[in-house]
């Protein structure tokens, strides 16, 4: 039975209908439906039954498709000519629309630059202290010590710990110790030179940490007192091409050295660079079997299998077994006692590869860096890549209307929707390569300001697979990203519609759109924000009264190499009438100087409630004068009192915690130190208030002002001066001829207070800058993407507004028609980002104990440069539409 | 006697069957001199008493890479109402076609001497 001519002319028409467009298959599957359906209808059934029945074993649309597909690429012998065409075509939309693709791929290049930097930034923050092959093993021991309510986390323990911790603990493979003892001067023969890298070690340092040795013995190197191990620029600082090895440096003038190892320098992203090791047996101290002084730096090597938790348990028992017998010596109570009175003594461990980020307690080596900041600026990194990949949606999904015609004659022609959506993403593949591209040229350029910037010394991995592998993955994702939402959404167009014109205006009223440009201005906003907030904050501390002057103060270090003249050269360089003052003191109210911390009584009596726990600075009679601290009641130490001796001047936080109502000759009571820093439990140091004055910030405004005594004995290791503003350079003159006088061949180190001042507030001053760097870009960005989008628009509305010019509009009327509904935006975005804003900007707060809380102004402040700005952008696009000749925009009507 | 169907389907095939299918309709093309795609699934139906079903979704893609490779060729035919489809084998798909079930036969043999199967007796 055959059909009639119309039934196949329904067939074939069905076909198309679900998805059967390849031609060469279109009139054979025809045929063979058509064949199907006529044996079916001799069997007796009616034409539609059979053809359902025939579709039934086709399987319908799905399967049509997918014999489709397959016929499609077993046949397409060359694919590379199919890639070739797609590039072919996006090359020529790129150059046909300069403009677009311009912006496009500078805000891509300018997102993926910012992406990489913060990119190679987290890796290194990330790969601190992982060179160490048993990396994942080692762990330093912490002290968390209550004492008098305060409380301290050291990174110090005990010096017998890591002797007890190797012979207790069978979970401890093996230990060693670091003992800090500042810098040292280190000559040769005749010239010094100041080492600030200098530390006590045992030899099993080089068996916890990978630290290769380039010449000595591993078995024997640090074995023997008065021996060392110096780092290779050390070695060659010193000795030039000579062997170093058993040669002998001098330290502090008097101490001979021989040096039996030098090691391979230790890499940047670790959390110490000692370039000279002692030899720890030649060090008194550390054969002390006090349970109750942390010195001692202690790292070990955990067994694979053991449980850190458990380990952690055990050392504490260990801690309390060996320090409990000394505690009822010393205080004439029971461990278990003074717990139950709030003290505490607690070790925790602290593995080796979180140190550097997540770990800034007292005694740390160098200023570690943290994690928070790696949190934070990968977020910046990702929602500034994302502000240019909204940029390349918006402007695709705008453009639509462009496109639509392309995309709908395409379809007529027969091409298969997948197609369509892979001509798009290679289009935007394409750009993202682009953008790649210059992206390392730019980040490669700006590499160098930018290690300057974040303290780093950062190279291009240009061999490291990873960073090749990330670039890959990256630019696929940016580009699939950018790409899929445009290809999806224009390849959806039914051909009919757009053909008839109906697309334009759809495209004009986005919601989609909107909402993207206000994702783009909060974040901008907030990028602003909080670079005000952080800069408000650094102002802050700049402007705060401290309670002492660090202005016009000059710090000498190292003059201890004076000797007993260290009084004579203070007083011959006073003379000089412009120098106001000068003071001897290792003691300075900025980190990084010295710090001693004891516990004082009010009675004789060590009763907890007595006790207070505070600063013991050492200083001498012309410190106040010269810091430019503030007297309360009382006086500061003085000639005319030789008793003076026995005096203590605290400050108001001490003399509160004392609770005396009237300080002034009262006594405090201490333990008695003997040179071998030993204390016995009945001899006390006695000393009587004679003034209070007024709390001044010694540490960093981050933290509480805590107690602070000072008394007057000697600490040599720093002069300080205070000179007059105008004669900075003679007064630095003045103090060098004196130094070389009175000091030949030592070297000469200063600083200024208000600078050592400056860096205690390093970090956060990086945060702001790269802040600032980050949210000039992200408005860059944001801008980039306003411009394009104003541009489209006045071009789509090119034609309204030559109507509106001949119907009388004004140009003002017509600039703010164009610029209304990106201000709507902005001001949306505002007040999304405020509470975003608000809040991370209390978390960053919360970090100081001395802020200042952004006002209402800053918030304004921030809103208004986004606003500006936004109307800057489009401003020039609406005046150039503004301005056009009606008659030009409408003569093709 | 049970009575098994063997499908082809489309994609889901191993290689072994798609090679196969390949090699039927070679040596289909070498005993007729031309065949249209329906007239394909109907003989190789016919042959295997109904046992073997040739789904369209594994023809006609395989008919059309069999054309792309250069060992069939097809001409139109217009047959009253509609156009019709026909294949047949040029000079290089005649010798791939006997080379094709030669060696099928060789493989079934090895197969069946390692399977220890005697078809034979079955």
């Amino acid at each position: 039975m055959e059909l009639k001519k119309s039934q196949i002319d329904y067939i074939i028409a069905d076909l198309n209908r679900r998805g059967l467009v390849y031609q060469p298959l279109q009139e054979e599957l025809a045929d063979h439906v058509c064949t199907t359906v006529e044996e079916k209808m001799e069997e007796g059934m009616r034409f539609m039954e059979a053809y359902r029945a025939t579709l039934t074993l086709f399987g319908h649309e799905g399967d049509i498709e997918d014999i489709q597909q397959q016929t499609f690429y077993n046949t397409s012998s060359n694919k590379l000519a199919m890639i070739n065409n797609y590039l072919k075509i996006s090359y020529r939309n790129l150059v046909k629309q300069r403009f677009y693709s311009l912006i496009n791929i500078a805000g891509l290049s300018i997102g993926l630059c910012c992406t990489i930097l913060i990119a190679l930034f987290v890796a290194d923050e990330l790969s601190y202290d992982r060179h160490h092959e048993k990396a994942g093993r080692i762990y330093r021991v912490a002290t968390h010590l209550r004492f008098g309510g305060n409380d301290s986390h050291l990174a110090v323990c005990p010096a017998p710990f890591a002797e007890a911790l190797m012979s207790e603990i069978p979970e401890v493979e093996v230990a060693t110790r670091f003992r800090n003892w500042g810098t040292f001067l280190v000559k040769r023969e005749a010239e010094n030179f100041n080492e600030n890298r200098v530390i006590w070690a045992d030899p099993q340092v080089f068996r916890v940490f990978t630290i290769p040795l380039l010449s000595g013995d591993t078995g024997t190197v640090l074995t023997e007192p008065n021996t060392m191990a110096v780092s290779e620029s050390v070695a060659r600082k010193f000795f030039g091409e000579e062997d170093p090895l058993n040669q002998t440096l001098i330290l502090n003038n008097h101490m001979n050295y021989k040096i039996t190892g030098v090691y391979r320098n230790i890499p940047k992203n670790s959390h110490f660079h000692f370039d000279i090791l002692l030899a720890m047996t030649g060090l008194d101290q550390s054969m002390d079997q006090l349970w109750l002084s942390n010195n001692f730096h202690t790292y070990f090597v955990m067994r694979p299998d053991a449980d850190p938790e458990e380990v952690e348990g055990k050392i504490n028992e260990m801690f309390i077994s060996h320090a409990g017998p000394q505690v009822q010596d010393i205080m004439g109570k029971t461990y278990e006692q003074l717990m139950s009175e709030g003290v505490k003594a607690e070790m925790y461990l602290q593995a080796l590869p979180d140190i550097h980020l997540k770990s800034d307690i007292d005694e740390e080596f160098e200023a570690n860096g943290d994690i928070r900041y790696v949190y934070l600026f990968t977020a910046i990194a990702l929602f500034i890549l994302i502000l240019a990949i909204v940029n390349f949606m918006n402007l695709a999904t705008a453009r639509s209307a462009d496109r639509a015609r392309e995309v709908g004659i395409r379809k007529v022609l027969g091409s298969l929707r997948s197609y369509i959506v892979r001509q798009f993403l290679t289009e935007s593949v394409l750009v993202t390569a682009i953008s790649i591209l210059l992206a390392i040229v730019l980040t490669s350029t700006i590499l160098p300001y930018f290690n300057r910037l974040a303290g780093k010394s950062i190279v291009m991995p240009f061999w490291d697979p990873v960073f090749w592998g990330f670039i890959l993955v990256s630019g696929l994702l940016v580009g699939f990203l950018a790409g899929i939402y445009p290809a999806f959404f224009l390849s959806s167009f039914k051909p009919v519609t757009i053909l008839q014109g109906k697309l334009s205006k759809g495209s004009r009223s986005s919601l989609l759109r909107s909402v993207l440009v206000v994702f783009q201005f909060s974040i901008s906003i907030i990028l602003i924000i909080g670079t005000a907030a952080v800069y408000n904050q650094l102002n802050f501390i700049q402007n705060k009264k401290l309670g002492f002057n660090k202005d016009q103060v000059i710090i000498l270090e190292d003059t201890y190499v004076l000797g007993n003249q260290i009084n004579a050269f203070r007083d011959e360089l006073v003379r000089d009438p412009r120098i106001l003052s000068g003071t001897v003191s290792s003691f300075l109210p900025v980190t990084n100087s010295a710090r001693s911390n004891t516990t004082f009584w009010k009675e004789a009596d060590k009763t907890l409630e007595n006790s207070v726990n505070m600063q013991r600075w050492n200083v001498d009679h012309d410190y106040m004068k010269t810091m430019g601290l503030e007297l309360v009641i009382g006086r500061f130490f003085s000639h005319e009192f030789p008793s003076d001796s026995g005096a203590v001047v605290l400050n108001e936080r001490a003399a509160k915690q004392f609770g005396f109502d009237d300080p002034v000759g009262e006594e405090i009571y201490t333990f008695k130190f003997h040179p071998d820093n030993s204390v016995k439990e009945d001899e006390y140091e006695r000393f009587r208030i004679v003034g209070v004055v007024k709390d001044f910030h010694f540490e960093s405004i981050r933290e509480n002002i805590g107690a602070l005594s000072m008394m007057l004995s000697p600490s040599t290791g720093r002069i300080s001066f205070k000179f007059d503003a105008s004669e900075v350079s003679q007064v630095i003159n003045l103090i060098q001829t004196q130094w070389k006088n009175m000091a030949p061949g030592e070297p000469l180190n200063y600083t200024f207070l208000d600078e050592d001042f400056g860096r205690m507030y390093q970090a956060e001053k990086k945060t702001g800058q790269l802040f600032s760097v980050f949210a000039v870009l992200a408005v860059i960005i944001a801008s980039l993407g306003l411009f394009a989008l104003a541009a489209f628009m006045a071009e789509q509305r090119t034609k309204e507004i030559g109507v509106r010019k001949v119907m009388g509009a004004t140009m003002g009327n017509i600039m703010f028609l164009l610029s209304k509904d990106f201000g709507k935006l902005v001001i949306i975005a505002f007040l999304i980002s405020v509470p975003v804003a608000w809040y991370g900007i209390r978390a960053w707060l919360q970090g100081f104990a001395y802020k200042d809380i952004p006002g209402v102004i800053l918030y304004m402040g921030a809103g208004l440069v986004a606003l500006v700005l936004a109307w800057l952008t489009v401003s020039y696009q609406s005046y150039r539409a503004a301005s056009a000749n009606p008659a030009q925009s409408l003569r093709d009507e | 006697m049970h009575q098994s169907l063997i499908y082809y389907f489309l994609m889901q095939q191993t290689e072994l069957i798609k090679g196969t299918l390949q090699t039927i309709i070679l040596k289909l093309l070498s005993d007729h001199s031309r065949m249209y795609g329906y007239e394909i699934t109907q003989k190789v139906r016919e042959m295997s008493g109904g046992e073997l079903v040739l789904t369209e979704g594994a023809l006609y893609p395989t008919l059309h890479k069999l054309v792309a490779e250069g060992y069939l060729s097809t001409e139109t035919e217009n047959i009253g109402k509609r156009v019709r489809k026909y294949y047949k084998l040029t000079s290089h798909g005649n010798t791939t076609a006997v080379n094709k079930v030669d060696e099928f036969v060789d493989f079934v043999r090895v197969m069946s001497q390692i399977l220890q199967i005697n078809p034979q007796t079955s």
